[in-house]
Protein backbone atom coordinates (compact mmCIF):
# COMPACT_ATOMS: atom_id res chain seq x y z
CA UNK A 1 0.00 0.00 0.00
CA UNK A 2 1.21 3.44 -0.64
CA UNK A 3 1.38 6.62 1.31
CA UNK A 4 -1.50 8.42 -0.09
CA UNK A 5 -3.50 5.10 0.00
CA UNK A 6 -3.20 4.99 3.90
CA UNK A 7 -3.97 8.92 3.74
CA UNK A 8 -7.11 8.03 1.68
CA UNK A 9 -7.64 5.55 4.20
CA UNK A 10 -7.41 7.87 7.57
CA UNK A 11 -9.21 10.35 5.02
CA UNK A 12 -12.24 7.99 4.40
CA UNK A 13 -11.86 6.09 8.16
CA UNK A 14 -11.69 9.35 9.65
CA UNK A 15 -8.54 9.17 11.33
CA UNK A 16 -7.39 12.35 12.91
CA UNK A 17 -3.98 11.68 11.42
CA UNK A 18 -2.89 15.69 11.48
CA UNK A 19 -3.66 17.33 14.20
CA UNK A 20 -3.06 21.17 14.51
CA UNK A 21 -2.20 22.95 18.13
CA UNK A 22 -2.59 26.56 17.90
CA UNK A 23 -0.47 26.69 21.56
CA UNK A 24 -0.75 30.79 21.73
CA UNK A 25 -1.69 34.03 20.12
CA UNK A 26 1.33 35.86 21.94
CA UNK A 27 3.83 36.55 19.34
CA UNK A 28 6.62 38.61 18.86
CA UNK A 29 5.98 39.62 15.60
CA UNK A 30 2.87 41.47 14.07
CA UNK A 31 2.36 40.32 10.80
CA UNK A 32 -0.17 42.44 8.96
CA UNK A 33 -1.95 39.49 7.66
CA UNK A 34 -1.88 37.49 10.40
CA UNK A 35 -5.79 35.34 10.44
CA UNK A 36 -5.41 35.01 14.52
CA UNK A 37 -8.61 36.72 16.16
CA UNK A 38 -6.65 38.40 18.77
CA UNK A 39 -9.32 39.81 20.40
CA UNK A 40 -10.60 36.16 21.24
CA UNK A 41 -9.77 34.73 24.70
CA UNK A 42 -10.89 32.34 26.95
CA UNK A 43 -9.18 29.84 29.51
CA UNK A 44 -6.05 28.36 28.29
CA UNK A 45 -4.99 24.59 28.25
CA UNK A 46 -3.08 23.50 31.33
CA UNK A 47 -0.12 21.50 30.30
CA UNK A 48 -2.20 18.68 32.37
CA UNK A 49 -5.04 19.06 29.63
CA UNK A 50 -2.34 19.15 26.92
CA UNK A 51 -0.71 15.96 28.29
CA UNK A 52 -4.31 14.14 28.24
CA UNK A 53 -4.86 15.42 24.92
CA UNK A 54 -1.21 13.72 23.26
CA UNK A 55 -2.43 10.28 25.37
CA UNK A 56 -5.81 10.73 23.41
CA UNK A 57 -4.64 11.65 20.01
CA UNK A 58 -1.63 8.64 20.19
CA UNK A 59 -4.88 6.42 20.75
CA UNK A 60 -6.66 7.93 18.20
CA UNK A 61 -3.89 6.92 15.74
CA UNK A 62 -2.78 10.35 15.33
CA UNK A 63 0.71 10.68 13.56
CA UNK A 64 1.24 14.56 13.03
CA UNK A 65 1.37 16.93 15.46
CA UNK A 66 1.81 20.55 14.15
CA UNK A 67 2.85 23.31 16.68
CA UNK A 68 1.48 27.04 15.62
CA UNK A 69 0.34 29.72 17.08
CA UNK A 70 0.78 33.00 17.18
CA UNK A 71 4.20 31.87 17.90
CA UNK A 72 4.37 28.79 19.25
CA UNK A 73 7.54 29.17 20.78
CA UNK A 74 6.12 31.92 23.06
CA UNK A 75 3.91 29.46 24.92
CA UNK A 76 5.51 29.33 28.42
CA UNK A 77 5.71 25.42 28.81
CA UNK A 78 6.53 25.04 24.56
CA UNK A 79 9.39 22.85 25.52
CA UNK A 80 7.37 20.52 28.38
CA UNK A 81 4.97 19.52 25.59
CA UNK A 82 7.41 19.49 22.66
CA UNK A 83 9.22 17.02 24.70
CA UNK A 84 5.90 15.08 26.10
CA UNK A 85 4.85 14.68 22.08
CA UNK A 86 8.15 13.74 20.95
CA UNK A 87 8.44 10.95 24.14
CA UNK A 88 4.44 9.76 22.81
CA UNK A 89 6.09 9.55 18.99
CA UNK A 90 4.50 12.18 16.87
CA UNK A 91 5.68 13.13 14.10
CA UNK A 92 6.45 16.61 14.96
CA UNK A 93 6.23 20.20 13.06
CA UNK A 94 6.66 24.03 14.51
CA UNK A 95 5.31 26.75 12.52
CA UNK A 96 7.68 29.91 13.61
CA UNK A 97 8.60 32.79 12.70
CA UNK A 98 12.04 32.21 13.65
CA UNK A 99 12.43 35.61 15.36
CA UNK A 100 13.49 33.67 18.76
CA UNK A 101 15.13 30.94 16.99
CA UNK A 102 19.00 31.71 17.61
CA UNK A 103 21.59 29.04 18.46
CA UNK A 104 20.39 28.57 22.40
CA UNK A 105 16.85 28.29 21.52
CA UNK A 106 17.11 25.68 18.18
CA UNK A 107 19.52 24.08 20.31
CA UNK A 108 16.68 23.04 23.04
CA UNK A 109 14.62 22.63 20.18
CA UNK A 110 16.74 20.00 18.76
CA UNK A 111 17.44 18.32 21.64
CA UNK A 112 14.37 17.99 23.69
CA UNK A 113 11.67 18.28 21.13
CA UNK A 114 13.68 16.70 17.81
CA UNK A 115 10.95 18.09 15.04
CA UNK A 116 10.45 16.08 11.61
CA UNK A 117 10.78 19.89 10.59
CA UNK A 118 10.47 23.72 11.37
CA UNK A 119 8.55 25.75 9.31
CA UNK A 120 9.25 29.28 9.20
CA UNK A 121 7.77 32.37 7.41
CA UNK A 122 9.52 34.24 5.20
CA UNK A 123 7.70 37.55 3.55
CA UNK A 124 10.10 39.45 1.57
CA UNK A 125 13.52 38.84 0.05
CA UNK A 126 14.57 42.50 1.66
CA UNK A 127 14.62 43.91 4.92
CA UNK A 128 11.95 46.76 3.59
CA UNK A 129 9.24 43.78 2.75
CA UNK A 130 9.86 41.57 5.14
CA UNK A 131 10.32 44.25 7.85
CA UNK A 132 7.09 45.92 6.16
CA UNK A 133 5.09 42.81 7.05
CA UNK A 134 6.65 42.31 10.42
CA UNK A 135 6.05 45.40 11.29
CA UNK A 136 9.12 44.55 13.50
CA UNK A 137 12.73 46.44 12.58
CA UNK A 138 15.60 44.01 12.38
CA UNK A 139 13.35 40.95 11.76
CA UNK A 140 14.82 40.17 8.44
CA UNK A 141 18.97 39.83 8.88
CA UNK A 142 17.90 38.55 12.55
CA UNK A 143 15.96 35.32 10.44
CA UNK A 144 19.08 34.82 8.24
CA UNK A 145 21.32 34.26 10.62
CA UNK A 146 18.77 32.07 12.60
CA UNK A 147 18.30 29.83 9.34
CA UNK A 148 21.96 29.82 9.02
CA UNK A 149 22.20 28.70 12.64
CA UNK A 150 19.27 26.02 12.94
CA UNK A 151 20.88 24.57 9.28
CA UNK A 152 24.27 24.39 11.03
CA UNK A 153 22.81 22.44 13.92
CA UNK A 154 21.07 19.80 11.43
CA UNK A 155 17.49 21.36 11.66
CA UNK A 156 15.22 20.35 8.96
CA UNK A 157 13.81 23.98 8.04
CA UNK A 158 10.96 24.90 5.25
CA UNK A 159 10.53 28.36 4.55
CA UNK A 160 6.84 29.26 4.43
CA UNK A 161 5.75 31.94 1.83
CA UNK A 162 2.12 34.23 1.07
CA UNK A 163 2.29 36.53 -2.35
CA UNK A 164 1.22 39.41 -0.88
CA UNK A 165 0.75 42.87 -3.02
CA UNK A 166 3.77 44.15 -0.54
CA UNK A 167 6.30 41.02 -1.98
CA UNK A 168 5.05 40.18 -5.61
CA UNK A 169 7.92 42.15 -6.82
CA UNK A 170 10.28 40.36 -4.77
CA UNK A 171 8.84 36.46 -5.81
CA UNK A 172 11.79 35.77 -8.08
CA UNK A 173 14.13 36.94 -5.19
CA UNK A 174 12.81 35.20 -2.77
CA UNK A 175 13.09 32.06 -4.62
CA UNK A 176 16.65 32.82 -5.20
CA UNK A 177 17.20 33.40 -1.64
CA UNK A 178 16.07 30.02 -0.86
CA UNK A 179 17.86 28.51 -3.53
CA UNK A 180 21.19 30.14 -2.29
CA UNK A 181 20.48 28.85 1.55
CA UNK A 182 19.47 25.58 0.12
CA UNK A 183 16.05 25.16 1.80
CA UNK A 184 12.72 24.49 0.32
CA UNK A 185 10.06 27.47 0.22
CA UNK A 186 6.54 26.43 -0.10
CA UNK A 187 4.16 29.42 -1.49
CA UNK A 188 1.18 30.12 -0.46
CA UNK A 189 -1.11 32.18 -2.61
CA UNK A 190 -3.87 32.91 -0.76
CA UNK A 191 -4.62 35.71 2.44
CA UNK A 192 -6.97 34.46 4.32
CA UNK A 193 -9.70 37.22 6.30
CA UNK A 194 -8.97 36.58 10.16
CA UNK A 195 -11.06 34.07 12.25
CA UNK A 196 -13.34 36.91 13.42
CA UNK A 197 -14.24 37.41 9.55
CA UNK A 198 -12.05 40.90 9.41
CA UNK A 199 -10.96 40.80 5.90
CA UNK A 200 -8.69 43.38 6.33
CA UNK A 201 -5.80 41.23 5.12
CA UNK A 202 -7.06 41.05 2.24
CA UNK A 203 -6.13 44.59 1.48
CA UNK A 204 -3.05 43.32 0.67
CA UNK A 205 -3.88 40.20 -1.50
CA UNK A 206 -1.72 39.69 -4.38
CA UNK A 207 -2.59 40.87 -7.75
CA UNK A 208 -3.73 38.43 -10.18
CA UNK A 209 -0.55 39.12 -12.39
CA UNK A 210 1.27 38.05 -9.87
CA UNK A 211 -1.06 35.05 -8.62
CA UNK A 212 -0.73 33.95 -12.63
CA UNK A 213 2.91 34.19 -13.03
CA UNK A 214 3.38 32.25 -9.45
CA UNK A 215 1.15 29.70 -10.77
CA UNK A 216 3.39 29.12 -14.07
CA UNK A 217 6.16 28.94 -12.15
CA UNK A 218 4.91 26.29 -9.53
CA UNK A 219 3.34 24.64 -12.60
CA UNK A 220 6.74 24.11 -14.02
CA UNK A 221 7.88 23.03 -10.79
CA UNK A 222 5.23 20.19 -10.29
CA UNK A 223 6.94 16.98 -10.43
CA UNK A 224 9.96 18.47 -8.34
CA UNK A 225 8.16 20.04 -6.14
CA UNK A 226 4.27 20.46 -4.96
CA UNK A 227 1.86 22.43 -3.39
CA UNK A 228 -1.54 22.04 -2.37
CA UNK A 229 -2.56 24.93 -4.33
CA UNK A 230 -2.07 23.59 -7.65
CA UNK A 231 -2.47 20.13 -6.63
CA UNK A 232 -5.90 18.31 -8.24
CA UNK A 233 -8.32 17.11 -5.36
CA UNK A 234 -7.21 13.35 -4.45
CA UNK A 235 -9.06 10.45 -4.93
CA UNK A 236 -10.66 9.87 -1.58
CA UNK A 237 -14.17 9.80 -0.66
CA UNK A 238 -14.07 13.13 0.99
CA UNK A 239 -13.11 16.55 -0.98
CA UNK A 240 -10.67 17.46 1.91
CA UNK A 241 -9.54 16.00 4.96
CA UNK A 242 -11.20 18.45 7.67
CA UNK A 243 -13.01 16.99 10.52
CA UNK A 244 -12.18 13.61 8.64
CA UNK A 245 -8.16 12.86 8.94
CA UNK A 246 -7.16 16.12 11.00
CA UNK A 247 -8.39 19.10 13.39
CA UNK A 248 -7.50 22.21 14.88
CA UNK A 249 -7.25 23.04 18.59
CA UNK A 250 -6.91 27.26 19.24
CA UNK A 251 -5.40 28.36 23.04
CA UNK A 252 -8.84 28.06 24.59
CA UNK A 253 -9.33 24.30 23.79
CA UNK A 254 -12.07 24.80 21.02
CA UNK A 255 -11.51 22.16 18.52
CA UNK A 256 -12.37 23.06 14.84
CA UNK A 257 -12.50 20.45 11.92
CA UNK A 258 -9.74 22.27 10.73
CA UNK A 259 -7.63 25.56 10.57
CA UNK A 260 -9.66 27.19 8.58
CA UNK A 261 -13.10 25.93 9.31
CA UNK A 262 -14.06 27.46 12.14
CA UNK A 263 -16.91 26.45 13.44
CA UNK A 264 -16.67 24.97 17.12
CA UNK A 265 -17.11 21.44 17.24
CA UNK A 266 -16.46 21.06 20.94
CA UNK A 267 -14.48 22.63 24.11
CA UNK A 268 -11.84 20.50 25.52
CA UNK A 269 -12.62 22.05 29.17
CA UNK A 270 -16.20 20.60 28.98
CA UNK A 271 -15.30 16.99 26.80
CA UNK A 272 -12.24 15.20 25.85
CA UNK A 273 -11.26 15.26 22.36
CA UNK A 274 -12.27 10.84 21.67
CA UNK A 275 -15.27 12.40 22.10
CA UNK A 276 -15.34 15.44 20.59
CA UNK A 277 -14.26 13.15 17.48
CA UNK A 278 -16.36 10.69 17.59
CA UNK A 279 -19.82 12.60 18.55
CA UNK A 280 -19.69 16.26 17.30
CA UNK A 281 -22.63 17.17 15.35
CA UNK A 282 -20.49 19.51 13.53
CA UNK A 283 -17.51 16.81 12.70
CA UNK A 284 -20.39 14.48 11.45
CA UNK A 285 -21.89 17.81 9.42
CA UNK A 286 -18.44 18.52 7.91
CA UNK A 287 -17.65 15.25 6.93
CA UNK A 288 -21.24 14.77 5.46
CA UNK A 289 -20.39 17.80 3.25
CA UNK A 290 -17.13 17.28 1.93
CA UNK A 291 -18.29 13.42 1.26
CA UNK A 292 -20.90 15.72 -0.89
CA UNK A 293 -18.23 17.81 -2.17
CA UNK A 294 -16.08 14.91 -3.52
CA UNK A 295 -19.32 13.21 -5.37
CA UNK A 296 -20.07 16.67 -6.88
CA UNK A 297 -16.80 17.97 -8.38
CA UNK A 298 -16.75 14.70 -9.75
CA UNK A 299 -19.54 14.64 -11.37
CA UNK A 300 -19.12 18.39 -12.73
CA UNK A 301 -15.48 18.24 -13.81
CA UNK A 302 -15.78 14.44 -15.08
CA UNK A 303 -13.29 13.02 -12.47
CA UNK A 304 -10.78 15.45 -13.85
CA UNK A 305 -10.31 18.82 -11.74
CA UNK A 306 -7.35 20.48 -12.19
CA UNK A 307 -7.00 22.38 -8.99
CA UNK A 308 -8.34 21.84 -5.32
CA UNK A 309 -9.75 24.72 -3.36
CA UNK A 310 -10.41 24.74 0.27
CA UNK A 311 -14.26 24.80 0.80
CA UNK A 312 -14.06 26.68 4.15
CA UNK A 313 -11.98 29.74 2.72
CA UNK A 314 -14.83 29.54 -0.45
CA UNK A 315 -17.91 29.80 2.29
CA UNK A 316 -16.06 32.50 4.57
CA UNK A 317 -15.12 34.44 1.52
CA UNK A 318 -17.49 34.70 -1.63
CA UNK A 319 -20.84 32.99 -0.05
CA UNK A 320 -20.51 30.81 -3.09
CA UNK A 321 -18.96 27.84 -1.28
CA UNK A 322 -22.73 27.76 0.53
CA UNK A 323 -24.48 26.39 -2.39
CA UNK A 324 -22.19 23.55 -2.66
CA UNK A 325 -21.73 22.96 0.82
CA UNK A 326 -25.46 24.47 2.43
CA UNK A 327 -24.69 25.67 6.01
CA UNK A 328 -23.36 24.09 9.13
CA UNK B 1 16.12 -18.28 18.02
CA UNK B 2 16.64 -17.05 21.22
CA UNK B 3 20.53 -16.57 21.36
CA UNK B 4 20.10 -14.75 18.35
CA UNK B 5 16.79 -12.45 19.20
CA UNK B 6 17.50 -9.95 21.74
CA UNK B 7 14.61 -7.35 22.50
CA UNK B 8 14.95 -4.26 19.89
CA UNK B 9 13.91 -0.98 20.07
CA UNK B 10 12.65 1.37 17.47
CA UNK B 11 15.58 3.70 16.39
CA UNK B 12 15.52 7.28 17.42
CA UNK B 13 14.53 8.76 14.66
CA UNK B 14 11.67 6.53 14.04
CA UNK B 15 8.15 7.56 13.91
CA UNK B 16 5.48 4.95 14.10
CA UNK B 17 1.72 4.53 13.96
CA UNK B 18 -1.21 2.20 13.16
CA UNK B 19 -4.04 3.82 10.54
CA UNK B 20 -6.19 1.10 10.70
CA UNK B 21 -4.51 -2.41 9.58
CA UNK B 22 -1.68 -0.85 7.91
CA UNK B 23 1.90 0.28 9.88
CA UNK B 24 3.29 3.60 9.35
CA UNK B 25 6.87 4.07 9.51
CA UNK B 26 8.16 7.86 9.46
CA UNK B 27 12.57 7.91 9.24
CA UNK B 28 12.86 11.29 10.35
CA UNK B 29 16.32 11.62 9.42
CA UNK B 30 16.35 10.09 6.20
CA UNK B 31 12.75 12.06 5.54
CA UNK B 32 11.79 8.40 4.48
CA UNK B 33 8.38 7.02 4.93
CA UNK B 34 7.45 2.92 4.74
CA UNK B 35 4.13 1.63 4.91
CA UNK B 36 3.60 -1.80 6.54
CA UNK B 37 0.96 -4.30 5.34
CA UNK B 38 -1.48 -5.84 8.63
CA UNK B 39 1.41 -8.47 9.61
CA UNK B 40 4.68 -5.99 9.21
CA UNK B 41 2.48 -3.49 11.36
CA UNK B 42 1.92 -5.85 14.05
CA UNK B 43 5.76 -7.11 14.13
CA UNK B 44 6.50 -3.37 14.95
CA UNK B 45 3.76 -3.01 17.03
CA UNK B 46 5.17 -6.27 18.85
CA UNK B 47 8.82 -4.82 19.28
CA UNK B 48 7.88 -1.28 20.08
CA UNK B 49 6.41 -3.34 23.10
CA UNK B 50 9.38 -4.35 24.05
CA UNK B 51 8.60 -7.96 23.04
CA UNK B 52 11.86 -10.35 21.33
CA UNK B 53 11.17 -11.99 18.00
CA UNK B 54 9.85 -15.45 19.64
CA UNK B 55 7.22 -13.76 21.77
CA UNK B 56 6.20 -12.04 18.47
CA UNK B 57 6.03 -15.44 16.77
CA UNK B 58 4.20 -16.94 19.38
CA UNK B 59 1.61 -13.95 19.78
CA UNK B 60 0.97 -13.82 15.76
CA UNK B 61 0.88 -17.74 15.64
CA UNK B 62 -1.93 -17.11 18.21
CA UNK B 63 -3.52 -14.13 16.52
CA UNK B 64 -3.34 -15.35 12.69
CA UNK B 65 -3.58 -18.80 13.62
CA UNK B 66 -0.24 -19.16 11.41
CA UNK B 67 2.28 -22.18 11.60
CA UNK B 68 5.13 -21.03 14.04
CA UNK B 69 7.91 -22.45 12.06
CA UNK B 70 7.03 -20.70 8.91
CA UNK B 71 6.64 -17.48 11.34
CA UNK B 72 9.75 -17.67 12.79
CA UNK B 73 11.20 -17.79 9.51
CA UNK B 74 9.08 -15.06 8.39
CA UNK B 75 9.47 -12.72 11.13
CA UNK B 76 13.42 -13.28 11.36
CA UNK B 77 13.90 -12.15 7.38
CA UNK B 78 11.22 -9.10 7.96
CA UNK B 79 13.20 -8.34 11.66
CA UNK B 80 16.57 -8.21 9.72
CA UNK B 81 15.57 -5.86 6.94
CA UNK B 82 13.61 -3.45 9.58
CA UNK B 83 17.65 -3.65 11.64
CA UNK B 84 19.38 -2.68 7.79
CA UNK B 85 16.44 0.18 6.95
CA UNK B 86 17.69 1.23 10.65
CA UNK B 87 14.25 0.86 12.09
CA UNK B 88 14.93 -0.66 14.64
CA UNK B 89 18.51 -1.25 16.98
CA UNK B 90 19.17 -3.92 19.58
CA UNK B 91 18.31 -2.70 23.05
CA UNK B 92 21.39 -2.09 24.78
CA UNK B 93 22.19 -4.27 27.66
CA UNK B 94 21.80 -2.67 31.19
Amino acid sequence: MSYQALLAKAVNGNIPFSVLLELTYRCNLDCYYCYNDRSNGGRSLSVAQYVSLFADLRELATMNLTFSGGEPLAHPHFFTLGARARALGFVIRVKSNGHRLNGRLARRLLNEVDPFVVEISLHGASAATHERQTQVAGSFGRLLTNLEQMQALGLRVQLNSTLTAWNEAEMDAMDALAERMALPLRWNMQITPRDNGDRAPLDIAASPQAISRLRGLLEQRRGTETTIDLDPPPPWGKYCGAGASGLTVDPWGNVYPCVQWRVPAGNLHRENVRDIWERSPVLQAVRVRTEALATTVKARTAGAAKEWFCPALVEAGSGEGKLLLGSI
Amino acid sequence: MSAISPPFRLCADIRYRQIADEGIVLRQQAGEVLVLNEVGARVVALLDEGLAPPGIVARLAAEFDADPGRLAIDVAGFVAELRAAGVIEEEACS
